[in-house]
């Protein structure tokens, strides 16, 4: 792996937070961050950042080789990205930068900062099965279209989110 | 016959049943048997924002579900196929196979690496196949100009749909479409995400994805828009209303789900076979131009 790769930025070698680069890159993932020469090309191919210049993939990779690990995982935009993929699909070297955002997005949770939306989501999986709650009113929807009934439950699904700690993660608080 | 385990996903059974509604018909009336797994839960997709080995485990619970039943899995969600099948990728590697059979034990699981996944209109297109669907249609569409949106999805990531189709030119929805008789559109907007999947925790870019391709299709007169996952529909169709609040009033532009394109095509009744009635955006100028009189 060439680190000489940062040698144009100020305090190149090993950044602010070092560990935070190691971490993000012990993840399998991950691994072809280095790779990334910054031609944005996946910036060029990114839905959110056409509407939302703010939100940057190229840069995200940047602040993530500086090692701005407080800078990465409280920044909300991470948050934004919306799973097209168009990013890994126009990279010229194979960078997975959604995969990436997925990384830092776990990290940034444990950190305390996942949105309200996605905590709630697990909580459902956990009692439903399914993202979603399930209610007598939508049993009577299903049943008037003569659909069958729901039959999902939570359990196993319980057992295996609470084996990874995913269940003791909590919300951000909403400002 | 064909036989699958029907694979719903959350958000469908729960927010989209016109799908649900429309796919069990075309698939009944196409010969393929559709089977419901009790056992199925969500596909990991979303659980992979807090822990990406959490979205794993779900993922491989479900294909350990699909296999015990000796049953592919025929999936309504082009992210729940994905998900899915890039999870049996991942479990190629022995190790990973090994770690991840280790906590499916837990629920008395196991793995063995045989589950194949593919979403609706890959069945409908592999499995029966444009030429077939065509001699099936019994009501002339030709009237209608529809644009086709694939969905991000459908086509990407590269290792799990090489082969199906191409992600910069993409073609199948486009055969799907003309093979019912409609007329496939040709739009600039064609590749633009709907943005859904950021939509529950940030739904401004959202809106502003969703208003583009709107705008684009107006501009271009035309029919409707053709998806075929229901997260795309609940953009483009569910949230026109608040595009309009956000963004000004502009023309309505009608949005069906493909199977319901299908039954159409193929006879089924608009309301009870296809659930046509529960859009929210409404669809008279389709049926109008599908030679059926507007419902009451
Ligand atoms: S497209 Fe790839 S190489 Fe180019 S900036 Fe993005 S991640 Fe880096
Ligand atoms: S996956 Fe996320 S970061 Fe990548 S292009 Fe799509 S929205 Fe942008």
């Amino acid at each position: 792996m060439d680190r000489r790769d940062n040698a144009s930025s100020s305090a190149p070698a090993l950044g602010p937070d070092a560990s935070f680069r190691r971490d993000v890159l012990r993840h399998e993932e991950a691994r072809g961050l280095y790779a990334c020469f910054s031609c944005g090309a996946c910036t060029a191919g990114c839905p959110i950042s056409e509407v939302f210049p703010e939100f940057s993939p190229r840069k995200l990779a940047k602040r993530v080789k500086l090692g701005l690990k407080r800078d990465v995982l409280e920044d909300p935009y991470i948050w934004r990205c919306t799973t097209c993929r168009g990013c890994e699909q126009h990279c010229p070297q194979n960078v997975r930068l959604y995969d990436i955002l997925n990384v830092l997005k776990n990290m940034a949770a444990e950190a305390g900062f996942a949105p309200p939306a996605w905590v709630e989501q697990t909580r459902w999986v956990m009692r439903t099965g399914l993202v979603y709650p399930r209610d007598a009113a939508l049993a009577k929807k299903r049943r008037a279209r003569s659909l069958p009934a729901l039959m999902s439950r939570g359990e196993q699904a319980e057992r295996l989110i609470a084996r990874t700690g995913a269940d003791k993660i909590k919300a951000r608080e909403e400002p | 016959m064909r036989r699958y385990a029907l694979y719903l996903g959350c958000t469908t059974p729960t927010q989209v049943i016109p799908y649900e509604l429309a796919s069990r018909w075309v698939c009944r009336a196409l010969g393929i048997e559709l089977v419901d797994l009790a056992e199925f839960t969500c596909c990991g997709m979303n659980q992979v924002n807090l822990s990406l080995e959490a979205g794993s485990l779900l993922a491989a619970m479900n294909l350990a579900h699909a296999e015990a039943k000796g049953l592919d899995i025929l999936a309504l969600c082009p992210a729940c196929a994905g998900t899915l099948a890039e999870e049996t990728e991942r479990l190629r590697d022995e190790g990973r196979r090994a770690r991840i059979n280790e906590a499916l034990a837990l629920v008395g699981l196991e793995y063995k690496g045989r589950a194949r996944v593919r979403h609706l209109s890959r069945v409908l297109y592999e499995d029966i196949g444009p030429e077939r669907i065509r001699a099936g249609v019994r009501r002339d569409l030709s009237a209608l100009r529809l644009a086709p949106h694939y969905g991000c999805h459908s086509l990407k990531p590269k290792s799990v749909f090489e082969g199906s189709d191409d992600p910069d030119d993409p073609r199948t929805l486009h055969e799907l479409i003309a093979a019912a008789g409609a007329r496939p559109l040709p739009y600039a907007t064609l590749p633009l995400c709907c943005g859904g999947k950021s939509f529950p925790v940030s739904p401004e870019p959202a809106l502003s994805l969703v208003r583009k391709k709107l705008d684009d299709l107006i501009g271009r007169r035309a029919d409707g828009l053709v998806v075929q996952c229901q997260t795309c529909y609940l953009m483009y169709s569910g949230q026109q209303k608040a595009v309009r609040e956000r963004f000004g009033d502009r023309p309505l532009v009608p949005v069906l789900l493909y199977p319901q394109l299908l039954g159409l095509a193929m006879g089924g009744d608009p309301v009870d076979d296809l659930g046509l009635d529960l859009s929210a955006v409404p669809l008279d100028g389709i049926l109008v131009k599908a030679g059926l009189a507007k419902w009451s």
